[in-house]
């Protein structure tokens, strides 16, 4: 598949993961599988733009490794506050 | 058999763009952390607040602004691969459609916040509100810069300045357009899905 083939797929493929999440959202009970389907999609969805949109799969280490660790650590951090928070309703 | 460089990625440890967005880059990604990080202390003190506060925002706005987004680092990546196939005027339509996406985007904030006075969702409100306004506003007014650069990238690609060989200022425009779009894919879950 060419890379012009592959943002096209990856493309659809985030238009679907948003829709399906705000469908979600919207009809899910709040709770843990919620949250853990939620922060999985977050660090998908930015893999997704980080290695193919932004052509980072196999450039600058430096570079890839720092913006693939910020979908690593915040969707860790969020799973962190959403138990930290249920804990005390 | 090796692809052409117009249909495969660019070639091993290159940095998209230049050194100089990057650090841009790096430094409004540290921003938005330290921002996230304020809003993961406020929900482990005002757990109930934000187990609330998705309900009262509009679903529908958040979800527009996700396909903005998305959709215009879709179309800047297609204008990217375009000049590298030296194909300008394809390029071109590609860098209008990124400025629809963003234009579609400040629409749908402006009216989101209009649905929100109406609503009385307002800053006021608690914890909640008061980071969801300083995010989504922090975040459109990087959109802006974004349309601001756009706005030059496209007077360089009318005028011929990007070739299949130099077009380091329009991909460097395309990495932070991205980042933007990367910085959204976590307020939105953060804002509008997790109760």
């Amino acid at each position: 598949m060419s890379h012009k083939q592959t943002v096209t797929v990856l493309w659809l493929l985030l238009v679907v993961l948003t829709l399906g999440g705000s469908l979600l959202g919207e009809t899910v009970e709040p709770g843990y599988a919620l949250m853990l389907v939620v922060t999985l999609t977050m660090a998908i969805k930015g893999r997704m733009v980080i290695d193919h949109f932004m052509e980072l799969k196999n450039a600058n280490r430096l570079i890839r490794r720092l913006m693939q660790a910020y979908f690593y650590v915040l969707p860790l951090a969020t799973a962190v506050s959403y138990l930290l928070a249920t804990q005390q309703l | 058999m090796s692809l052409a460089p117009s249909i495969q990625l660019p070639a091993e440890d290159h940095i998209p763009g230049n050194k100089g967005m990057w650090a841009g880059i790096l430094c409004e990604m540290t921003e938005f952390a330290v921002l996230f990080a304020v809003y993961f202390t406020a929900r482990v003190f005002f757990p109930q607040e934000f187990r609330a506060g998705p309900g009262n925002l509009n679903l529908l706005a958040g979800t527009l602004n996700t396909l903005w987004m998305i959709s215009g680092s879709y179309f800047v990546v297609n204008a990217v691969i375009a000049i590298r196939q030296n194909r300008p005027a394809l390029s071109l339509r590609f860098l209008y459609l990124v400025f629809v996406s963003a234009a579609a985007y400040m629409m749908t904030k402006y009216l989101e916040f209009e649905w929100n006075v109406t609503h009385g969702v307002t800053g006021g409100n608690g914890a909640f509100f008061t980071v969801y306004y300083y995010l989504t506003l922090t975040h459109m007014v990087h959109v802006f810069w974004g349309m601001i650069g756009l706005g030059w990238v496209i007077f360089r690609t009318r005028g011929g300045a990007y070739t299949p060989t130099d077009h380091e200022g329009m991909e460097s425009f395309a990495s932070y357009w991205h980042a933007t779009d990367l910085v959204w894919l976590i307020i939105f879950p953060l804002l509008y899905l997790l109760h």
